[in-house]
């Protein structure tokens, strides 16, 4: 079995050990009220690193995604010009990542790496990234109110996709392996045995934490069947649009959403940077193409394609996962309360068949 | 990996968010989930605050033009020949040909500065903020009946609000947060107004929408008085306690007839009767508008005060008056004194001992008659005297459509411009001096609820410009100026000392918690949430009677279609910000792509019943002569009205001739027949 136990006061050590094999570890803070962050670990701040906090709400996507890219430099030079792509992505470790969190860079990894084409750019910042995933066990301090990872199940503990995972079990944390890379840290004196007593103990806890989420649920399986059989009217759409100021609030914020935009810019004399900027299919113009045809000008139209996006069974099986870990940054973000479980109930109320007017049998 | 909180830079909400920087740039922005303003969410400006960063157009030494052309100069060169000509114009003309003029969106520091140099040192009261939109609605009007210039109540508080009435603000486009907090607070059972020609997006969740004719709002607000007097709902306790001038204003309301209001304003009677009685009848009712950029008529605003004094809707938690403020210190520079008539805290500058007072914190002597606002200056430099005029951040020549901003400035001995960009304006500047952009220095922005915060220095700016504030510290000293501010911190303690509403504002307190909402004093250092919460003292609220409008019919007979000329709606696709940002450009200034000539917006049924497609050319026929644009049609606009974006002035000229609209009268629309070409 790849379990091992932690006592927690050495717990903090793992932090240690991963900067010592040379990576930069970025790991959470508190800050100001409830926000809270991912910060590189210092001699300094090293002591204030939390493992039970609020998630915090600048996504995680961004150490491999990052909200503005270089990609390379064009420069012109002699007559001629020279281009230097930038792939210099640190060797980081994020400790204290969610389980919805390791779901969200799970679909990045599909949707960047999964495919006919692989982005180099996303597979340097992969490649170099060990994730040290934390298990929410605290209902007050873990579980905020807008959390719904049960009802994506992609939580309250990762089944996969992390290279190390720790569960607060109460005098001492159970450390799992996911990875060849997260077990070799096992061979360090502060990884003791785990007994079967411990993985009991582990479930019992787990299975307690699942009825502690609070009142955000975002019940999917028939909002994908609605989405993927196309039956959702046009006025649920609209009824949804009409609650959008069209922020992009919710791409940005989500761990599992990937568009983006690339631009050329000016970066000095005779220079140009080419980066790569998080776009958002919020906007009215993401779909406008040259020539000023929009096939989404219309918001409700936009709506229907970020929820097509996250809920379509086309998409799940491509990805082998659904583009909603449930992390409840949306519910957070939006204006007009339109997130992922708002919108799922919407639907649901609006397309549910009526009983008296379901087909008779046949 | 740094990241600082601060306060966002494009409107008056102020949300709060963090700048996420690497090796001296800003990479990344994320929204404080805290921040009471926001919690957690921004707009899609604020969400793209990252994307400027260091351009090469950007300014890196002062410009100083010699034969024709600008050449790199040093800062002692620069700010040596603005001293020299600003004290040859004084000495041959008088203080009053200078003027010192600035934008909403500079900070509080360099407002307070620039005004103190035009007055302690220059010696005149030329000062304007923009082109003095606040003043010219609102800040007369809220002191003269409330007695403050300012929004009453905090934004949080519309969650609590029974009812919210919002007219004349398309809140979605301008201030997205307030929005979201309507369209939440409609969700959770509020009761929601909308007084508007134009069905935006809040619009859209209005339980009552009052799609009125534009012009009509003295006649709507009216009628709704006289609703609640006759059906007996007047707050009598509270008119009686804290309110004069009842009688006067009661006897105008008198003469408002509801259903020849309702013909003409184009909303039923019904209608403005169930808005009338919802809005009295609440617990707690809070009325927004806006007060900057889209120009109303002052008696709009008192008609629309006058109601909530009516109804006792002030000093109460969910209720009051919220003067919003579009741009993200227009508060602020009101605060600081950039109005000719009108010290910094709002004392009048005809008062000798509010100038006392202040002259004997700058011990200086103070000029005593009102300057020339900035409309005068640029319609013809105030009767020909403006002969110097220094401009902070702000660029008429673009922004300022309703004159001919290019002719005065090439009339005057001295144009200082500071700014970021060669902008339109600094193209006829005798000198241009580079500022420092947002994230590059420590400043203070105060928000439309009244919140002074912080804006963070999050990476030093790039060599060669230098911080407006300091530009103006330096200049005093130049002078001869006894001025000796070591940092923007300082500035603000000396504020304090003569805002008084100020005076608890230091940055060490401002930086505890998420700002703080003034009044801020030493009493009371964490601020006031909402005015009048401990109480109202005296009788400090007034009435202002507005009597029936002389109007005997909406429209004349051959022109039946009103034209809105339109500040707003656009304005943001003109800002800097914008104009670095990939994204942002693409949102807003794609509308200028689409319709390459210019576009005016017309209903789809009016489109419909003359044949007129989107993208048409179109003919706008009026009394005074005729325009050729391009139809942009959209079900928002109200039917019988047309919407004409600030930026095609063309169609103002055509249709008026030389009686191009005042600034003041924006709210009055032109008649017009509409064709297609």
């Amino acid at each position: 079995m790849r379990a091992r136990i932690v006592a927690r006061p050495n717990v903090l050590k793992i932090v240690d050990l991963l900067r010592q094999q040379g990576h930069e570890v970025v790991a959470p803070f508190c800050d100001r009220g409830r926000d809270t962050y991912f910060d590189v670990v210092t001699n300094e701040n090293r002591d204030r690193v939390q493992i039970h906090l609020a998630n915090p709400f600048y996504p995680p996507k961004r150490f491999v995604f990052p909200q503005i890219e270089r990609l390379l430099t064009v420069q012109r030079h002699d007559g001629h010009l020279a281009i230097q792509p930038i792939t210099r992505a640190p060797k980081r470790a994020l400790f204290g990542i969610r389980s919805c969190d390791v779901a969200g860079i799970w679909h990045l990894d599909r949707f960047y790496l999964g495919g006919k084409y692989r982005d180099e750019y996303y597979a340097n910042r992969r490649r170099n990234l060990f994730l040290v995933n934390v298990v929410c066990t605290d209902p007050d301090r873990d579980i905020g109110e807008e959390c719904f990872c049960v009802c994506a199940d992609t939580g309250p503990a990762a089944r996969e996709h992390f290279d190390l995972q720790l569960t607060d079990l109460g005098d001492e944390f159970m450390a799992v392996a996911g990875s060849a890379a997260g077990e070799a840290l096992f061979s360090d004196p502060i990884f003791a045995p785990a007994t079967a007593a411990h993985v009991e103990q582990r479930r019992a806890l787990l299975e307690a934490v699942r009825k502690r989420f609070k009142t955000t649920t975002s019940w999917f399986s028939a909002t994908v069947r609605y989405v993927s059989q196309g039956q959702i009217l046009e006025a649920t759409w609209e009824q949804v649009g009409r609650r959008c100021l069209e922020c992009g609030g919710c791409t940005f914020i989500c761990p599992a959403c990937t568009c983006f935009t690339v631009s050329d810019r000016p970066a000095g004399p005779g220079q140009i940077e080419r980066v790569r900027i998080w776009d958002s299919c919020a906007l009215a113009g993401f779909t406008r193409m040259a020539g000023g045809f929009n096939p989404r000008r219309a918001v409700h139209d936009r709506r229907n394609r970020r929820f097509f996006r996250k809920l379509a069974h086309y998409f799940i099986q491509r990805e082998l996962s659904m583009a909603c870990v449930g992390c409840g940054r949306c519910v957070a973000v939006c204006h007009g309360d339109i997130g992922m479980p708002s919108v799922v109930e919407m639907i649901r109320r609006a397309t549910a068949p009526h009983p008296a007017s379901a087909p008779a049998q046949p | 990996m740094a990241r600082r909180l601060t306060t966002c830079t494009f409107c008056g909400v102020g949300c709060g968010l963090y700048l996420e920087t690497t090796a001296n740039r800003i990479v990344g922005v994320c929204p404080s989930l805290s921040h009471p303003a926001n919690q957690g969410r921004i707009c899609v400006r604020g969400w793209h605050v990252h994307e400027v960063a260091s351009s090469p157009d950007r300014l890196k030494a002062p410009l100083l033009k010699k034969g024709g052309r600008f050449e790199e100069v040093s800062w002692d060169e620069a700010l040596g020949f603005v001293a020299a000509r600003l004290e040859a114009i004084r000495a041959r003309h008088g203080a009053d040909a200078l003027a010192f003029l600035n934008s909403p969106r500079c900070s509080n520091e360099e407002a307070y500065l620039l005004q103190k140099l035009a007055r302690a040192v220059a010696g005149t009261n030329n000062v304007d903020h923009g082109s003095g939109v606040y003043s010219n609605n609102s800040i007369n009007v809220l002191l003269d009946m409330i007695g403050v210039p300012a929004t009453t109540n905090s934004l949080g508080e519309l969650q609590r609000s029974e009812v919210i009435l919002v007219d004349g603000v398309d809140l979605g486009t301008q201030l997205p947060t307030i929005g979201g907090r309507v369209i939440r607070a409609k969700l959770a059972g509020a009761r929601l107004i909308i007084v508007d020609a134009r069905r935006h997006r809040v619009a859209e969740h209005a339980d009552l929408f009052l799609q009125l004719r534009p012009g009509t709002r003295v006649l709507l607000y009216g009628a709704m008085a006289k609703v609640i007097v006759d059906r007996g709902l007047v707050n009598l306790g509270f008119v009686r306690a804290w309110c004069n001038n009842y009688q006067a204003f009661l006897d105008q309301v008198m003469g408002f007839d509801l259903l020849r209001a309702a013909d003409i304003c184009g909303v039923s009677a019904e209608l403005i009767e169930q808005a009338a009685v919802a809005y009295a009848q609440a617990r707690s009712a809070a009325i927004l508008y806006s007060t900057g950029i889209e120009a109303r008529g002052a008696s709009s605003v008192r008609a629309m005060i006058n109601l909530a004094l009516l109804t006792g809707q002030i000093g109460k938690e969910g209720a009051g008056i919220y003067a919003l403020t579009e741009h993200n210190n227009l508060q602020g520079v009101c605060d600081m004194g950039m109005m000719p008539d009108r010290l910094p805290g709002y004392k009048p500058v005809a008062d000798p001992a509010a100038r006392a007072a202040v002259g004997g914190v700058w011990k200086a002597q103070l000029p005593s008659s009102p300057g020339a606002t900035a409309r005068q200056i640029w319609e013809d430099r105030h009767g020909g005297r403006i002969r110097g005029v220094w401009l902070c951040r702000y660029d008429p020549v673009t922004t300022a459509s309703f004159c001919d901003v290019p002719a005065a400035l090439q009339q005057m001995d001295l144009v200082v411009v500071q700014h970021l960009f060669l902008t339109a304006t600094a193209q006829y500047a005798h000198v241009v001096l580079p500022v420092v952009a947002f994230g590059e220095e420590e400043v203070t922005f105060t928000s439309t609820e009244r919140r002074i915060q912080i804006a963070s220095q999050v990476i030093e700016p790039p060599p060669g410009p230098l911080p407006a504030w300091r530009q103006l510290v330096r200049t005093a000293q130049v002078l001869g100026a006894d001025w000796d501010y070591t940092s923007t911190a300082a500035v603000m303690d000396e504020i304090g000392q003569v805002v008084s509403f100020y005076s608890g504002a230091s940055y060490d307190n401002l930086a505890r918690d998420y700002g703080r909402q003034w009044p801020c004093t030493k009493d009371k250092p964490l601020g006031t949430r909402f005015l009048f919460q401990e109480g109202i003292p005296g009788r400090p609220f007034k009435f202002m009677p507005v009597p029936w409008p002389a109007i005997s019919r909406y429209a004349p007979e051959d022109f039946p279609m009103a034209m809105i000329f339109g500040h707003a709606l656009y304005y943001w696709h003109q800002n800097v910000l914008v104009q670095h940002s990939e994204t942002l450009k693409r949102e807003l200034r794609v509308v200028l792509l689409d319709y390459p000539e210019g576009f005016v917006e017309i209903n789809d049924a009016d489109a419909r019943a003359l044949g007129i497609r989107d993208g048409d050319r179109i003919r706008l026929r009026g009394q005074g002569g005729q325009a050729l644009t391009t139809a942009r049609v959209t079900g928002e606009v109200r039917s019988g009205t047309i919407f004409v974006p600030f930026f095609v002035r063309e169609v103002e000229k055509q249709l008026l001739g030389a009686a191009a609209p005042e600034q003041g009268n924006l709210g009055k629309p032109v008649f017009v027949q509409l064709e297609k070409a």
